[in-house]
């Protein structure tokens, strides 16, 4: 009894390894598939960094009033102290090239959501047409392919504008 | 997934407030220094703000992690299982996120 439940959770462990390995190669490996599928990785792969960005920034805010412990108003001059230290220990290359990433992911999915919410909405799309070779999606029309590599072109510049102010290049 | 192309909207404009407080309205350093920080959250309207852009980024946020996870595994239970237990974890980050907002509001 013990052994078979034993079996099925190395059955479960393996096909959710396998389940896993198939899910990243789908989402984050778009070798050899269209620019709209690039998109759609580089969507994905922003999302999950600024996500993470974000639960990082609401817990080093938090040390403007003192920290995760603080639940009163508590004396300015605590609260000083401890953002001043938070801040130093921010205040360093390795953080401030993050920041230039972050940058450049928040950049491209803002304005490839721009794309996707119109896409959303019906407006943008490729006319329905019988399908010819090479097989080009019709949905991501021209106007789409140009917002998309507008977002990328925004994402650079917010790099670069990002890299000015925290290194002074 | 209306609320998310909603909050997604929001997002840019609540957002494009926020970024333009700190990077264009004076040096970077400068804004961050605490009493640069702090004016911002005793300013009404930018406290208002930030409190609404907290808002939409947490559901935004999460319910991207949401969407992700129940299309890399399919299943009732799953589904049920990681919407909860992202909406706690929303609820959390929202409550210490306003935690911040309103006493930072109401420091001397």
């Amino acid at each position: 009894m013990l052994g078979e439940h034993n079996f099925g959770v190395v059955l479960m462990a393996e096909g959710l390894a396998k389940e896993l390995k198939r899910a990243l190669f789908g989402w984050f490996y778009p070798v050899h598939y269209n620019l709209e599928r690039w998109a759609y990785a580089l969507q994905r792969v922003s999302g999950i960094a600024v996500t993470a960005y974000f639960l990082a920034h609401i817990v080093e805010t938090g040390n403007v009033v003192g920290g995760m412990g603080v639940w009163n108003v508590p004396s300015g001059d605590f609260a000083e102290a401890i953002w001043t230290a938070t801040f130093h220990f921010l205040d360093n290359p390795l953080f401030d090239t993050g920041l230039i990433v972050i940058g450049f992911m928040l950049a491209y999915h803002s304005i490839n959501g721009i794309r996707l919410t119109l896409a959303e909405f019906g407006f943008l799309q490729g006319k329905p047409s019988r399908p010819d070779f090479p097989y080009e999606p019709k949905s991501f029309s021209k106007a789409q392919r140009a917002i998309f590599w507008i977002s990328v072109l925004f994402a650079v510049a917010t790099a670069i504008y990002a890299l000015n102010v925290f290194f002074g290049v | 997934m209306l609320l998310h192309y909603a909050t997604g909207l929001g997002i840019l404009v609540a957002g494009g407030v926020h970024l333009a407080t700190v990077f264009l309205t004076g040096p970077y350093l400068q804004n961050l220094a605490f009493g640069s920080v702090l004016a911002v959250y005793k300013n009404l309207i930018l406290a208002a703000t930030l409190e609404l852009l907290l808002l939409f980024v947490d559901y935004h946020a999460l319910n991207g992690i949401r969407v992700i996870l129940i299309e890399f595994h399919q299943g009732a239970g799953w589904e049920r299982g990681v919407s909860w237990i992202l909406a706690v974890a929303g609820i959390l980050l929202l409550v210490y996120g306003t935690r911040t907002i309103l006493i930072a509001n109401a420091l001397a």
